[in-house]
This record gives C-alpha cells, sequence and structure tokens, in this order.
C-alpha cells in the first residue's frame, strides 16, 4: 500500500470541507421557503397589504442569501482554485 | 409590473452606480484590472437578473396557499443558487475573469440593500454612538 502523500490529504480534506461547506446553502433555502409561507399568510389575512408584504420580502430574502452565496465560494474556492496546496 | 417595479429601479440604479464606482477604484488600485471589471460586471449583470428572478417568484407566491407558496420559493431557490454555482465555476476557470471581481459583483446588490433599506436611520446611529 502507498503511504498517503501531503497533497493528497489536503485535496481529501479540501474535498470534505467542501462539502461540508455546501451546508450553508440549505439554510437560506427553508429560510426564503419559511418566509414565502408566512408573507402567503399574511396576503391572505390582509390583501391590501400585499405591496408593503412582497417588498419587505423580496428585500429581506436578497439579502438571505448571501449566506449561502459565502458557502459556494467557500466549496468552489476549495475544490478548483485551492490556495492550500501552494503551501507544500 | 408587479409590486416591486420600482424598488427593483431603485435597487439596479443604486447598484450600477455602486459598480462604475468600484470599477474607477479598480483601474487605479488593481495592476491587471481588466480582468476584474470582466467579472465585476457579470456577477453585477447575474446578480441583477437573480433579484428579479427572485422577485417574480415572490410576487408568484405571495398569491399562492402558504403550503405551496413553501415549496414554490424553496425549489425556486436552488435554481437561483445553481446559476450562481454555474457562474462562479466559469469565473474560477476562465483566465479572463477574475473570481475575486466575480464574487464582489455578486454582492454589490446585496451592499445596497443593505445600505438603501437597513442602515439608513440616522437616528439608529445616534443611539449607537449616544453617551450614557
Amino acid at each position: 500500500m502507498e503511504p498517503i502523500t501531503g497533497r493528497a490529504l489536503i485535496l481529501a480534506c479540501s474535498a470534505i470541507g467542501a462539502g461540508l461547506a455546501m451546508i450553508a446553502g440549505i439554510g437560506p433555502g427553508i429560510g426564503q421557503g419559511f418566509a414565502a409561507g408566512k408573507g402567503a399568510e399574511g396576503v391572505g389575512r390582509q390583501p391590501e397589504a400585499q405591496g408593503d408584504i412582497i417588498r419587505t420580502m423580496l428585500l429581506g430574502a436578497a439579502v438571505a442569501e448571501t449566506t449561502g452565496i459565502y458557502g459556494l465560494i467557500v466549496a468552489l474556492i476549495l475544490l478548483f482554485a485551492n490556495p492550500l496546496i501552494g503551501l507544500l | 409590473m408587479g409590486e416591486t417595479f420600482k424598488l427593483r429601479i431603485k435597487v439596479y440604479k443604486y447598484t450600477l452606480i455602486l459598480t462604475c464606482l468600484i470599477s474607477g477604484i479598480a483601474v487605479f488600485v488593481i495592476r491587471e484590472y481588466v480582468p476584474f471589471i470582466y467579472g465585476l460586471v457579470f456577477g453585477t449583470l447575474i446578480a441583477s437578473l437573480n433579484f428579479t428572478l427572485l422577485a417574480k417568484t415572490l410576487e408568484r407566491a405571495a398569491k399562492m396557499t402558504p403550503e405551496r407558496a413553501k415549496g414554490y420559493a424553496t425549489s425556486r431557490y436552488f435554481i437561483r443558487y445553481m446559476i450562481y454555482g454555474i457562474v462562479l465555476y466559469i469565473s474560477v476557470v476562465a483566465d479572463y475573469i477574475n473570481i475575486i471581481g466575480t464574487i464582489v459583483g455578486l454582492l454589490v446588490i446585496k451592499i445596497v440593500i443593505l445600505i438603501l433599506h437597513a442602515f439608513n436611520d440616522k437616528a439608529y446611529y445616534k443611539r449607537i454612538f449616544r453617551i450614557r
């Protein structure tokens, strides 16, 4: 059996790290769905406030997506532009 | 037109201004500024289109039943997330686009929203720095 090289170890750990970072993308999806459900409930209860509800929801949802993008960036950098390999 | 049309136009206008400002700074600060500006424009365009997609999704979701709206908004979020993933992958792989530029471009619209609608209350800052 061949010994594990430093490069192989870094690549393997980076792949695991990228997978873990992608978990960050699930949260905003669930949150946005929950907000949209509550927004629909609010519109049903108070139809005249539809515009305000949608606008507030839009701004909140757009900002909430940011954390998912951070996770995606970390995952893609670990997979395709890994800075740790250069340290070997 | 929809309920969010005016809001979207306002956000796009300020996003364009901020993108031009960042591009102008990049010309003086970054040595190889062309890939950075390509990335910035690419990221900003995709983020703006995704913002439109989000607005359309929420406008439709508001007219659904809460259970359907939940599933609809979540499924559409993952479509947009996939678009972000493709954009970032292209930026990482392509040599003529700077990944940092794309990341900044994707986040410019969020910064604009935060500045315009979250941190726009002067009384809030006065309360922070008030000596008791």
